[in-house]
């Protein structure tokens, strides 16, 4: 199997759940759990071929496609690649366990699922400017109609304005990637011909903010992250998870792979606006975090906050912090979705609130022992212990920082610190509420409140397929970081990771 | 000059004529005899084989550069949109309108094969008069279609596209007598001739500004857009769809034309940092200003047909800044665009008037919960406003994307950035005009509306009227180079790039 099997995967089962007879419509939610299976295996099976195989040639693909303007069907996968689609499986996956109950217009819900899938590996996977585009650009509606259709709070309006962020973004992005493609020559679209290319410092110098900031809104850098909370909070739970999970993530996979290698001088001049506006954010999303009273706002924030860690990694233009911020993506697309499917699926399904004042009514840890322990490990985990992937790629990225900009240390310690507040306090308060406050309220609402269902084996599977995805890394981070500096051994990044 | 081989030469015409005045025997004698008109559907169906038989002709016409009077060129891009135009009329005539809206359909579907015939008479010439004759006899049918459905929404539609055409009329033709006086020749090429000896003439300069405000009155770009709203509205619904698409692709080819072939040597430069004086400023102008005001009054739009219509001037602007490049490529990509632009709004409009039909309004609020009444018109719904506003992997996309390159790649250079202020704004235009066509897929898709309304009923002519133009999006979306390519070796050829 090679990696294009991903992509091949979901789109089929994007059509063929279309083409279900209405009649079979329940089975929707089987198809497409084949197809992120096969996808996942696809993406497993050519991550350990190129474990096994770190001397030949990255898989490729290449044919023509428009000519006449010099674009290409180009897609290949190296190591950095690999492990971005290995997260996309498991994501995709863990997503349809969580939306194993969707009743309403099931078919539609798992096409536009699919599709986003499919569109992510797409990413991933180009070689083209304009294919990558093109995948970046097929998730956009998808994730609208997700939102507003199959949404919960304020779901019109939070769908409106994560896709026109999503627009503006690409708006910004295609312009960018016009602008280089002019510069060239005009002959190609070939990302490795575009950073191949010379351009005049002066062209960088604005050119280079352009695309980095249409990357940088999809990954929910402060101060364009607007969108990811409200996003998140209206999006159904297996949009968020796929929206925190990896959406955001082609942001980032964007900014490291795409704006930084075409514009290496542009990124040099830029380089300490993006690591303060990365501190920031991951101030800002922790300290945002601290306060909010909704359950799904406290991981919205956290993800601007862990976001935070991806940028800073790329804008220390180090070693370390490239491969920091490649764990990071990772290791935040794992626990984001695990804490959305929790906090979405399991709890709010069951009791229809995710106020954490009211959660404590429900003494969570009594009723549902098995998410409260999957919540505990994943709050363990988005705070960075040791073991689990956070900590991996947090020190990854602290490393970088040192290197690059040792002054920034504190605040991002202070950042860290405030992470662990905010996540052990959603914890207790929704979880593990204080006996006294939690007893005089069930004292009240108890004999109300009907003792909630038990957990179902798809949502026990997704937490544990998730958590052991994040402890795996935590352990035994070999593997990943293997691939990962494969990954940035490529061209791409020779003038800006090894300069002479 | 032999009459027979001119005849070869306007063969597609010919046959769209020969339609019409059978059309019209077929009426006038059924009338007379049963006091009855022909239905709408016979007249619908008439007029569409003739359209059919008018491209089968085309096929046989003979390539032919000169045709001894100069009138005629049918050359690469003639033989191309000609087929372009008499594609789109075909879809036009094949949406039967309503009984009640037209009462005489004999003369209606004459009227738009007459129509049809001046267009495509108008791409396939060089000749300053020729052009001029075959846009009006166009525009004079398209002003009698606009207020034929006799309502008063129709005749103040029919009434404004009038008045505002024979002004631009009247500026065209002011024009072409500047031209004629300044090159003492009535063709492009005589032009083009008289340019390379004094590009900076004062006397060609304006004659070339009335001619691009006549070609921008055709196209509905900003500020000679007024009448467009209104006659997207009132007028009957077949009629917009000839004025969105086969007008418009004419509107670009003769831009292409007349700057192009008549006057490259007198282009300029809208460069950042690099502007001189030439058409090229004046176009950069005219997109800047289309695109912003196109797109900010679409936002407002409650009816949908208005929201097309503003979109129609928004579109101008950015096919302008394919134009305003000056480059072979970028021309291309402009034709290109129109194309894929036309079938789009022609999907759009019609699945519009399959709403209205069955809802009697074209307000947003019209379409709600479309996709549970009518799961075919919604998709294809979400195939023309995705096109629209450039989403992949349909051909609106890959029609903005090769566009804003090519005018990147023929506008930059070293010293300067080039049209990248142009791009950029369009770029964003684009991005506002997401939310508009957004809103209406909203309504069709999340809405769940009342539940009152039937499922719309579909006659063939509108179901292929709307799957044709969709299949056509899709596929050209994915393989854009099946049309890319022989537009683009028609434009080089044309215009003598190689």
């Amino acid at each position: 199997m090679n990696p294009a099997w991903t992509i091949i995967s979901a789109f089929a089962g994007a059509l063929l759940v279309l083409l279900l007879p209405a009649r079979m419509a329940g089975q929707s939610r089987i198809i497409a759990l084949i197809a992120s299976l096969v996808g996942a295996a696809a993406a497993a099976v050519s991550c350990l071929t190129r474990l096994n195989g770190m001397e030949s040639d990255v898989w490729s693909f290449k044919s023509d496609w428009i000519p006449s303007f010099g674009i290409q069907f180009h897609l290949a996968a190296d190591g950095l690649a690999l492990t971005l689609l290995m997260l996309t499986g498991v994501v995709a996956i863990a997503g349809v366990l969580f939306s194993w109950n969707v009743t309403k217009r099931p078919r539609a819900f798992f096409a536009y699922f699919l599709t986003i899938i499919g569109g992510v590996y797409g990413v991933f996977l180009s070689q083209d400017a304009f294919l990558l585009f093109v995948c970046y650009e097929i998730v956009i509606l998808p994730k609208y109609m997700l939102i507003a259709i199959w949404g919960s709070t304020n779901r019109e309006y939070g769908a409106m304005k994560l896709t026109m962020y999503s627009i503006g973004s690409s708006a910004l992005i295609l312009l960018g990637l016009v602008v280089a493609y002019a510069a060239a020559g005009g002959t190609s679209f070939d990302i490795a011909h575009l950073a191949a290319a010379e351009y005049s410092t002066e062209l960088q110098n604005w050119a280079f903010p352009i695309l980095f900031l249409g990357f940088a809104v999809l990954a929910g850098m402060w101060p364009f992250h607007t969108w990811a909370p409200t996003g998140h909070v209206a999006a159904p739970t297996a949009a968020s998870m796929l929206l925190a999970g990896v959406v955001m993530k082609l942001g980032a996979f964007g900014a490291l792979c795409i704006a930084i290698p075409l514009f290496p001088d542009g990124f040099a001049v830029w380089q300490p606006f993006i690591a303060g506006l990365a501190v920031v954010g991951i101030l800002y999303g922790a300290f945002t975090a601290l306060q909010q009273k909704d359950l799904k706002f406290v991981i919205g924030y956290s993800s601007v906050s862990h976001m935070g860690f991806v940028m800073l990694g790329l804008a220390t233009a180090t070693h370390w912090g490239f491969r920091g911020a490649a764990l990071q993506m990772i290791s935040h697309g794992v626990i984001a979705g695990l804490l959305f499917g929790i906090a979405g699926r399991v709890v709010y399904e069951r009791t229809h609130t995710r106020d954490l004042t009211e959660l404590g009514g429900f003494n969570l840890w009594k009723s549902l022992p098995g998410a409260a322990i999957a919540f505990t490990l994943a709050t363990a985990a988005s705070m960075g212990l040791p073991g689990f992937s956070g900590f991996v790629a947090e020190i990854s990225v602290v490393i970088g920082v040192w290197e690059s900009y040792p002054w920034l240390l504190p605040w991002v310690a202070l950042g860290i610190i405030i992470t662990g507040a905010f996540s052990l306090r959603a914890m207790y308060r929704a979880f593990f509420p204080d006996s006294k406050a939690s007893s005089a309220e069930t004292m009240g609402a108890g004999s109300s409140t009907p003792p909630l269902d038990p957990l179902t084996w798809p949502e026990i599977s997704a937490m544990a397929l998730l958590l052991i995805v994040s402890l795996s890394i935590g352990i035994y981070p070999k593997p990943w970081v293997t691939l990962i500096d494969d990954g940035l051994r490529s061209p791409l990044f020779q003038s800006i990771l090894f300069q002479p | 000059m032999n009459y027979i081989h001119l005849f070869y030469q306007l063969l597609p015409e010919a046959v769209l004529v020969i339609t019409a005045l059978a059309l019209l025997g077929v009426a006038v004698s059924t009338e007379s005899k049963t006091k009855k008109t022909i239905t709408c559907g016979l007249a619908s169906r008439i007029a569409a084989l003739g359209v059919l038989a008018a491209g089968v002709a085309l096929v046989f016409t003979p390539k032919c550069l000169a045709s001894g009077s100069h009138l005629i060129a049918m050359d690469a891009i003639a033989l191309i949109f000609k087929g372009g135009v008499l594609g789109l009329g075909f879809l036009a005539v094949l949406v039967p309108p309503a009984k009640k809206e037209i009462e005489h359909p004999g003369e209606y579907f004459a009227l738009m094969l007459f129509a049809l015939t001046g267009l495509t008479l108008a791409v396939g010439s060089n000749h300053l008069l020729f052009i001029f004759v075959a846009l009006e006899l166009a525009s004079l049918s398209l002003y009698l279609l606009a207020g034929f459905s006799r309502t008063p929404q129709s005749s103040e539609a029919s009434l404004k596209y009038f008045l505002f055409g024979a002004v631009s009329a009247a500026f065209m033709l002011f024009g072409l007598s500047f031209l004629y006086g300044f090159s003492q020749s009535d063709t492009l090429q005589g032009v083009a001739k008289a340019v390379a000896a004094d590009p900076t003439s004062v006397i060609g300069m304006v004659g070339l500004l009335m001619v691009v405000v006549g070609l921008g009155f055709k196209m509905a770009a900003a500020p000679f857009h007024y009448w467009a709203p209104d006659v997207y509205q009132g007028a009957p619904v077949t009629t917009v769809t000839l004025v969105a698409g086969a007008s418009k692709i004419v509107g670009v080819v003769l831009l292409v034309r007349f700057l192009m072939i008549g006057f490259p040597d007198a282009a300029g430069s809208a460069a950042w940092g690099g502007i001189t004086a030439g058409w090229s400023i004046w176009l950069a102008i005219i997109a800047a200003v289309s695109m912003v005001f196109g797109n900010l009054l679409a936002l407002a739009q409650k009816s949908v047909r208005r929201l097309l219509a503003y979109s129609a001037v928004a579109n101008s602007g950015y096919l302008m800044v394919g134009m305003c490049a000056a480059g072979g490529e970028s021309s291309a990509a402009a034709l290109f665009y129109v194309v894929v632009y036309g079938l789009a709004t022609l999907g759009a409009l019609v699945v519009t008037a399959a709403v209205e039909r069955d809802q009697g309004s074209d307000s947003q609020a019209a379409f709600a919960g479309l996709i549970h009444r009518s799961p075919l018109l919604a998709v294809c719904l979400l195939i023309f406003m995705t096109s629209l506003a450039g989403i992949p992997p349909l051909a609106g996309f890959a029609g903005k994307f090769i566009l804003f390159g090519a005018a990147m790649t023929d506008s930059i250079q070293a010293e300067n950035s080039g049209l990248a202020w142009l791009v950029g704004l369009a770029v964003v235009m684009s991005a506002v005009s997401f939310y508009y066509y957004l809103s209406v897929l909203k309504q069709a898709f999340v809405k769940d509306g009342d539940g009152s309304a039937g499922k719309e009923s579909l006659s063939l002519g509108y179901v292929l009227a709307v799957v044709i133009p969709a299949a056509a999006l899709v596929l050209l979306g994915l393989l854009p180079s099946v049309l890319l390519d022989p537009i683009k070796v028609a434009v080089l050829e044309t215009l003598g790039m190689h």
